[in-house]
């Protein structure tokens, strides 16, 4: 059951605005916006740029999943055993359900009506039901369905092979793989699924193989192994947790402490079971489930969500004494450790670098890539670890005449700092260095710099200064001399 | 150890260095060692920063590794120029000296290796404990004070800048080209021996040792 534009339930989107919800992408927009040619999944900025007239709201998913809870709730009641994916996407196990309800119509029929109850007529809450063999089939057929018509699937395998082969970048990414699939004449699942196992085993090992099996409908990939019970995690509190501060600590540890045992037997889970107990109401239990084995991040995320979800929704009436995390669909990418690279490293850089950004703030764990400029400043694009990348605004490949040669500064300023030179005919001949003037003792340059004119940039100079302490590289603009790199 | 506490990725490390016996004595210094601290000492402007990050060249190729930027200043440009992989290098800055240990610590628990720029006034013993944890944890550091150096017997290593010398600009003409970079190495990681030699650096990949080692037999055992 996927709710497309669930991001729209919130309460500042008002149904008579134009209302754009994005993170770096777009997760909701308003008939009006779609029009414009928005679509989901697109970049902010290019949203932006097609659908200036919207109100642009920030999304939280915290928030949408603690919205979202009551829905799961009443799937619940109907069918037990559902599993949360994100805010706004479920997978609902309905083997057994449907000799109860007499079929799947009757029972998407009923599952409309709850949401038709709940929900009303809100903006977001159009459901898109699809009924189909493993969660990937489910995911697409819910896709290709229209509101209040559940789209059942007779012949999944069929169904499957019609899709374009972009159906598997949200459930395996794989970019560059689906890329060689397409110049390989491959662009169906159908053509992908006829093709022998082994030889794409050989060809692009595991992604080859987990590509096949969606093409296939094998997308259940559930560790045949015992889960041994000691795997799974608790925590018991003499005094009820009730503040969101409390049990947002109490989540994210044990999720750690989850994460870790799991990583000590060498798996990752796929699926999780996260339960509370109330001091005054029954054991709570909520299923996520993510197409790739849960990392840290991640983990903690979902497990706060619910918490923060069943907290505000009053599901814990007297607080939680009781907090549980248990494993489920066991993945073996913590065990299949590779010569380069293991899992179980990457999976502790994870958790280093989310440490130090909780310390720091997200802005200051980042990660540069190159791109064009003729200035060192310009040449590096930022984005926070851990996010989507920055896009790039300037080819790093195009020729940029002009650009200030290697080796470049390792230290650059992020902004030009003043710099006091002493010139005698228009070379240099000293720089302040702190409180001592150093003699320059050679120098390239200028370099002549032209502005931008139409953003207001003046036209500067650039000069290479070499001291008996290092070299700098200045820029001279309107008669005053500035710190652009230490060549340190 | 036992053979179930080797990380591939150890042996990786080891299989993707040369060999101890095709390298220099010298050429040796300028590679981070596992679980070792190597101290960087000098004036900005020497070209430490750039040394630093070429000392996480090696290590980025298996796994990733991070530079810790008090000042906000480090351009990862400088870092790509001398063989470091983009993607494995995370830039964290932090410019707060009572979170500064903290961040450190944080860090040496999961990354390959660390280039830290250690801020003036962080006190001795939170230093002591961030050097035996990255012994603990296998993790190659290599600090830059921004003070007055490290405490004594916390680097294994200690490099320090004697002078710096460009070619390539005459007076307007030409641009900056080659560094020649004077450095004495001492400390156990120099066999307590003090030892003086010269790397030029082109602004590529590779920087080389150019001059003998010179053996000042008079400052054995200086710190």
């Amino acid at each position: 059951m996927w709710f497309p534009m669930w991001s729209l339930t919130r309460p500042d989107a008002l149904s008579d605005e134009s209302v754009l919800v994005v993170d770096d992408r777009v997760s909701g927009a308003t008939e009006d916006v779609l029009m414009a040619g928005v679509t989901l999944g697109m970049p902010r900025r290019d949203a932006e740029a097609l659908a200036p007239f919207a109100t642009v709201l920030i999304r939280d998913q915290s928030d949408e999943a603690r919205r979202f809870e009551p829905v799961v709730e009443m799937v619940e009641d109907l069918v037990p055993r559902v599993e949360v994916v994100s805010p706004g996407l479920l997978f609902v196990p309905v083997a057994g359900a449907l000799n109860f309800y007499g079929g799947e119509v009757p029972l998407a029929e009923k599952m409309a009506e709850g949401i038709c109850r709940l929900l009303g007529e809100q903006s977001g809450g159009e459901a898109l039901v699809g009924i189909a063999d493993g969660p990937f089939a489910a995911r697409w057929a819910a896709a290709t369905a229209t509101p209040g018509e559940p789209h059942v699937v007779e012949d999944t395998i069929g169904f499957l092979s019609r899709l374009d082969l972009l159906a598997l970048r949200e459930a395996m990414g794989g970019e560059e793989m689906i890329d060689t699939f397409r110049w390989l004449g491959i662009s169906t699942l159908g053509d992908l699924a006829r093709l022998p196992r082994e030889t794409l085993a050989s060809r692009f090992g595991n992604h080859g193989v987990l590509a096949h099996r969606l093409a296939t409908g094998e997308d259940r990939l559930v560790d045949p192994r015992d889960i041994r019970p000691e795997l799974g995690v608790q925590m018991t509190f003499e005094e009820p947790l009730e503040s969101l501060d409390a049990v947002a600590f109490a989540g994210r540890s044990l999720a750690e402490r989850l994460l870790k045992g799991l990583r000590a037997a060498g798996v990752a889970p796929h699926t999780v079971t996260v339960s509370v107990e109330a001091a005054y109401g029954p054991v709570r239990e909520r299923i996520w489930r993510s197409a790739d084995p849960f990392t840290e991040k991640a983990l903690i995320e979902r497990v706060w969500w619910q918490l923060r979800a069943w907290v505000e929704g009053e599901g814990v009436p007297g607080g939680i004494v009781g907090l549980g995390i248990a494993p489920a669909d066991l993945s073996g990418e913590g065990r299949q450790l590779g010569l380069l690279n293991d899992e179980s490293s990457n999976i502790e850089t994870d958790r280093a670098l989310a440490r130090a950004q909780a310390l720091l703030g997200p802005e200051r764990v980042i990660q540069g890539r190159a791109q064009g400029g003729r200035m060192p400043g310009e040449r590096v694009v930022w984005s926070r670890w851990g996010e989507p990348e920055t896009e790039i605004e300037r080819d790093s490949d195009a020729p940029w005449p002009g650009a200030t040669p290697s080796p470049s500064p390792a230290l650059v300023p992020p902004r030009f700092t003043p710099l006091d030179v002493e010139w005698d005919g228009g070379m240099p001949t000293r720089v302040r260095l702190g409180s001592r003037w150093e003699p320059v003792l050679t120098w390239s340059g200028p370099w002549r710099l032209s502005g931008r004119w139409w953003v207001g940039e003046r036209d500067a100079d650039r000069y290479q200064l070499v001291t008996s302490v290092g070299a700098f590289l200045c820029v001279v603009a309107e008669d005053r001399a500035y710190l652009a790199g230490v060549y340190d | 150890m036992g053979i179930e506490d080797v990380r591939p990725t150890d042996i990786a490390t080891d299989i993707s260095a040369p060999f101890p016996d095709q390298r220099t004595r010298e050429e040796g210094f300028l590679h981070l060692q596992p679980g070792r601290v190597t101290e960087l000492v000098g004036v900005p402007g020497t070209g430490l920063t750039r040394l630093g990050l070429k000392l996480l060249a090696e290590p980025s190729r298996v796994g990733t590794v991070v530079a810790l930027d008090t000042r906000g200043w480090i351009s990862p440009e400088a870092a790509w120029e001398t063989g470091v992989l983009a993607e494995r290098l995370v830039i964290v800055r932090c410019d707060d000296l009572i979170l500064w240990p903290k961040v450190t610590a944080a860090l040496l628990e999961g990354v390959r290796a660390v280039y830290a720029e250690v801020p003036a006034r962080v006190k001795e013993h939170d230093l002591r404990r961030l050097s035996a944890l990255a012994r603990a944890r296998k993790v190659a550091v290599a600090m830059r004070s921004m003070g007055n150096g490290l405490p004594t017997g916390i680097a294994h290593l200690r490099l320090r800048a004697l002078g710096v010398t460009w070619e390539g600009a005459d007076r307007g003409h030409g641009k900056l080209k080659k560094r020649r970079l004077m450095l004495e190495a001492s400390g156990k990681g120099a066999a307590g021996i003090v030892r003086r030699f010269e790397v030029e650096d082109e602004g590529t990949d590779v920087v080389r040792v150019v001059s003998d080692v010179v053996v000042d037999q008079a400052r054995r055992a200086v710190r």
